[in-house]
């Protein structure tokens, strides 16, 4: 008989100081390739881990690797968060410097550090460029690590494995953060590395898998449930959501009828065009979706809202009433606006509690450093309920699992009941019925008239409440329009 | 031009070296308004300059940058770094006339040349403002009587400046108005309102003088938070490869080291760093700190003799005349130390064990943190001004030494501290001389614990405690740390 390709015999592991596997077994032969599926915490991340040898365990897991392939016999694992260093080795970036323009270059560019690792792991460059083509990433070859957005980052790692073509793959959350051409993609070119001899492991609670995918299973209470498919959806219980604290009731009080104008803005770096002619207008009360590919430029175009992108001072803006540049403090602008990003959480301060981290939602900081008068520390309090979070209030925000952090900034966006909740692919690493409770929750929370700007890339897992689309293509408005009602419903209750 | 302090009555002297104030929240009340409307022009755009400018404008302020005509004809990168932000950049003939605010952001040697072709261009009533004294102070820069001069100095390198801005906080800073220099009483509200836009007033602002600046900063850097650094490394690293420790190791351990010592010095004061050693190895540490104190004291007190008599600047700019002669000679030899010329090894050394096997750096630290302190406190300095120039700022200076070494550390700091540098480390090496000889791979290179049963005498430890916890620079210290805990940790290893 032959030999299982990997063999995992009476695995523990900790989390923390929490047991997360006590004595798993699992074996992967030949021929199989694998989906992983759970809810968020449920250990998957930390499986993938001890099988990278990443993670301390006590326990048996053997791989066995086929030396008759040509494939590297390695495992390889990709994060579910990137990581990217400067050019000195450290990884100090801070919150929106990726705007800012500077000519001490801090970073490798995409195509140095392709090189690096291609050298490093002996690959023809030729090899990479067809992975390039399918991902969208040859136009930026030439950008620096600092400048991608997040769903760029997370190309560029997946550009990486499969140039690499380990024999053991694992990938945690493969299309966080892709839009869907390049998902598709994604697939075709999986298939291709399992056809080529690549074991998959993809941890993922995603439905629409490569084909090549022939086996699943369930993380649930520290066990690994062998399953006959995907994940399914299940729909949420009803009733889920206790009662919106009062304070979050109220209307928010509108300084402007106008939101936000733009009035033919442009935004380039050197030579490198990312925003073209935009004109866009949110008014008050206004439930807008921004959409478009990876790199069409909707994050800076949100930057340039909050106050962060210093070339917003050249361009003809207008928010809250006020034309930028007329005087204000980014901090003026900042104080109308709730925003959670998957940048802003990556930046985020990791050493602040549950508690600080919501708080300092009523000052626009990364971190707590004023005194809270009493009667906010009643609103945080209520808010921390609402969410169900009470038990974690005095944890630091960096121990807890991705979906519950989501959530921590999602209370923080709103703690101060602004005019512009900003909420730019919120639900991206989360699983369906975390996506599904998290967009009951803003429907629920824009019932008192708060403008929301709302970016994602996939039509089954949006609030109900938008009503106006702008869709960007390679930097230009390519689209702006109504959203039929009758669609989105049409869309939640399939979901649901 | 002769030096400023040295024209001064000794009353005068005392009067300047001692302006010190940590300034209470409710003095920034105010905003930015006194700079609200007025013009802002910033000469340079380096790190300091691009970044402050930065914070200034999102702070509701009219910046600009002025250059050479050379930098901005060649589009060189301080050109570039302004362009690209949209800020609107001039030469010195078109924007200066017109500023209300002329911020100097160039290198301190650049000074004597940059104010003098921009002062007769400057509008009456004019305000010119540093980050550095030196010009003023030691150069003896004589500025037109209408025009205010103020300082206003982050005390962090320009990224961590607009880094903890845009987070909502700021690093600390210090301000002065030039006595000589403040025709309208206006200067103090300038440059609190200046502290605001660049966030400063969040972390903490002590009110100083260009003399109690410059007579500190000096002293600062080229003993405690370069001199004695770069010391302690080239002969940690010797006497681990006397002894045979693996280079690789000894590479690492004393590159990353010092910033993780100092991590804890930054956090808790030297309280704090010596708590991290078991009981054994603090009070070992004390002993042989107290020795390295003994030893070097001498050497402290000639280098700030030095400073106070304006002995080091004449002599520095002896050199700067001479084509940097010294400077670059000291640099080379610098860069052919053995442990600078060794790659940190591939292994990995963990957070304790920096502790643990480096306690001679410990020693070293506190030793050195401690006469600065005290040596700048008995030449008049105020003890907060001589805090922030020995204990506060030696773990950013460690920074530097973690990314690249020595040569990391003499690249980021400025010349001056760098020719100080290099006087002290001369001096300092042959003193140490007979010390070292008596010093074994337990003080560095493997853990001091080994094969010792831990136990200690109660009297001795509490004593020992005692001592250090009750240093005046420990007491200043928890005043100040207080205004500034929420920064964050500078991580490297």
């Amino acid at each position: 008989m032959k030999k299982s390709i990997v063999h995992i015999q009476n695995l523990n592991l900790k989390y923390q100081s929490n047991l997360v596997f006590d004595d798993l077994s699992w074996a992967i032969q030949n021929g199989e390739q694998w989906v992983l599926y759970g809810a968020s915490g449920s250990g998957k991340t930390s499986l993938a881990k001890a099988i990278a040898g990443l993670l301390e365990y006590s326990g048996e897991i053997l791989i066995n690797f086929d030396d008759k392939s040509k494939l590297p016999a390695k495992v390889l694992l990709v994060d579910s968060w990137y990581q990217f260093k400067n050019l000195e080795g450290v990884a100090n970036f801070y919150y929106q410097q990726r705007y800012t323009s500077q000519q001490a270059k801090e970073t490798l560019t995409v195509n140095a550090e392709l090189m690096y690792f291609g050298k490093e792991n002996h690959l023809a460059f030729a090899d990479a460029e067809p992975i390039l083509i399918a991902l969208g990433f040859e136009r930026l070859k030439n950008s620096q690590l600092i400048q991608l957005s997040s769903g760029e980052h997370k190309k560029l790692q997946l550009v990486k494995a499969l140039w690499l073509k380990p024999q053991f793959l694992i990938i945690d959350q493969p299309y966080t953060g892709l839009d869907s051409a390049s998902r598709e993609n994604l697939n075709i070119l999986l298939d291709d590395a399992a056809t080529g001899g690549v074991q998959l492991v993809l941890i993922s609670n995603d439905q629409a898998l490569p084909s090549c995918i022939n086996r699943f299973a369930e993380i649930k209470d520290g066990r690994l449930a062998i399953a006959n498919e995907a994940f399914k959806i299940s729909a949420l219980p009803n009733g889920s959501l206790g009662e919106i604290p009062r304070f979050l009731r109220e209307a928010p009080k509108y300084s402007s009828e106008l939101i936000a104008k733009m009035v033919d803005v442009n935004i380039s770096y050197g030579e490198k065009q990312v925003l073209k002619n935009i004109d866009w207008e949110v008014k008050a009360g206004e439930k807008w979706l921004l959409q478009g590919p990876n790199g069409s430029g909707k994050s800076t175009l949100l930057s340039l809202i909050n106050g962060d992108h210093p070339q917003s001072y050249a361009n003809k803006i207008y928010l809250f009433g006020n034309r930028r540049g007329s005087g204000e403090s980014i901090w003026d602008i900042k104080q109308h606006i709730g925003l959670i990003s998957p940048e802003f959480h990556w930046y985020f301060d990791n050493n602040s509690t549950v508690w600080g981290s919501i708080a300092s939602g009523l000052y626009d900081s990364l971190g707590l450093f004023k005194t809270l008068p009493y009667s906010k520390t009643i609103e945080v309090d209520e808010l921390i309920k609402f969410f169900g979070l009470t038990e974690n209030k005095n944890d630091l925000f960096n121990t807890l699992p991705l979906g519950k952090q989501r959530l921590v900034l999602l209370a923080r966006t709103i703690i101060k009941n602004p005019e512009l909740l900003i909420l730019d692919e919120p639900c991206q690493g989360l699983d369906h019925q975390q996506t599904q409770y998290f967009n009951q929750l803003i429907d629920e929370l824009c019932t008192n008239g708060i403008t929301v700007i709302y970016v994602g890339h996939y039509e089954s897992q949006l609030p109900s409440c938008l009503e106006k689309r702008i869709f960007l293509e390679e930097g230009k408005v390519k689209l702006i329009e109504e959203i039929k009602k009758e669609k989105v419903q049409e869309h939640f209750e399939l979901v649901l | 031009m002769s030096n400023y302090f040295n024209t001064l009555p000794l009353r005068e002297k005392l009067n300047q070296l001692g302006v010190c104030e940590f300034m209470d929240s409710s003095e920034f009340a105010d905003g930015v308004d006194a700079l609200k409307g007025k013009k802002l022009v910033i000469i340079g755009c380096g790190a300091q300059g691009l970044n402050q400018g930065l914070n200034l404008r999102d702070s509701g302020l009219d910046v600009s940058y002025t250059l050479r005509k050379e930098a901005i004809d060649g589009k060189r990168d301080s050109w570039k770094n302004a362009t690209e932000n949209n800020f609107k950049v001039g030469t010195y003939e078109e924007l200066i006339p017109s500023a209300d605010i002329l911020i100097n952001l160039t290198p301190d040697k650049q000074h004597t040349a940059v104010v003098k072709a921009v002062m007769p261009l400057m509008k009456q009533g004019a305000t010119l403002s540093y980050s550095h004294g030196f010009n003023i102070v030691e150069e003896g820069m004589q500025i037109r009587k209408d025009i205010t001069v103020i300082m206003v100095a982050p005390k962090c390198p320009g990224s961590e400046v607009r880094a903890e801005y845009v987070r909502g906080f700021g690093v600390p800073t210090l301000i002065a108005v030039h006595p000589e220099n403040d025709p309208q009483g206006k200067g103090l509200a300038q440059a609190k309102a200046y502290a605001v836009g660049t966030g400063g007033h969040k972390a903490g602002v002590l009110l100083s003088s260009f003399v109690a600046e410059v007579k500190s900063d000096l002293m600062g850097e080229q003993t405690i938070l370069c001199g004695l650094l770069q010391t302690g490394s080239i002969l940690s690293f010797d006497k681990m490869m006397e002894k045979g420790i693996d280079a690789g190791y000894a590479s690492k351990l004393v590159q990353y080291g010092v910033e993780v010592i100092t991590e804890a010095l930054k956090q808790g004061g030297i309280t704090a760093m010596m708590d991290r050693l078991s009981n054994p190895a603090k009070i070992k540490a004390f002993e042989i700190s107290e020795e390295l104190k003994n030893i070097m004291r001498p050497l402290f007190q000639k280098h700030q003799d030095d400073i106070m008599s304006g002995e080091f600047s004449k002599t520095m700019m002896e050199d700067w005349a001479n084509g940097d002669k010294n400077l670059l000679k000291w640099r080379a030899e610098t860069g052919e130390t053995a442990f600078e010329k060794t790659p940190a090894g591939d292994v990995k050394i963990n957070e304790q064990e920096y502790f643990d096997n480096y306690t001679l750096m410990v020693a070293f630290v506190r030793a050195g943190v401690e006469l600065a302190f005290e040596t700048m406190v008995q030449a008049g300095i105020k003890p907060e001004s001589a805090y922030y120039e020995s204990l506060h700022e030696t773990p950013l200076i460690a920074n530097t030494i973690a990314r690249k070494k020595l040569f990391e550390m003499n690249r980021v700091i400025s010349d001056t501290a760098e020719y100080g540098c290099y006087l002290f480390d001369q001096a300092c090496k042959p003193l140490l001389k007979d010390f070292m000889k008596k010093v074994g791979t337990d003080l560095v290179g493997k853990n001091f614990n080994e094969g010792k049963d831990g136990g200690v005498d109660n009297k001795k430890l509490i004593e020992v405690n005692e001592t250090i916890r009750t240093h005046q620079v420990e007491k200043v210290g928890a005043v100040l740390r207080r205004a500034m805990t929420a920064m964050k940790a500078i991580k490297t290893a």
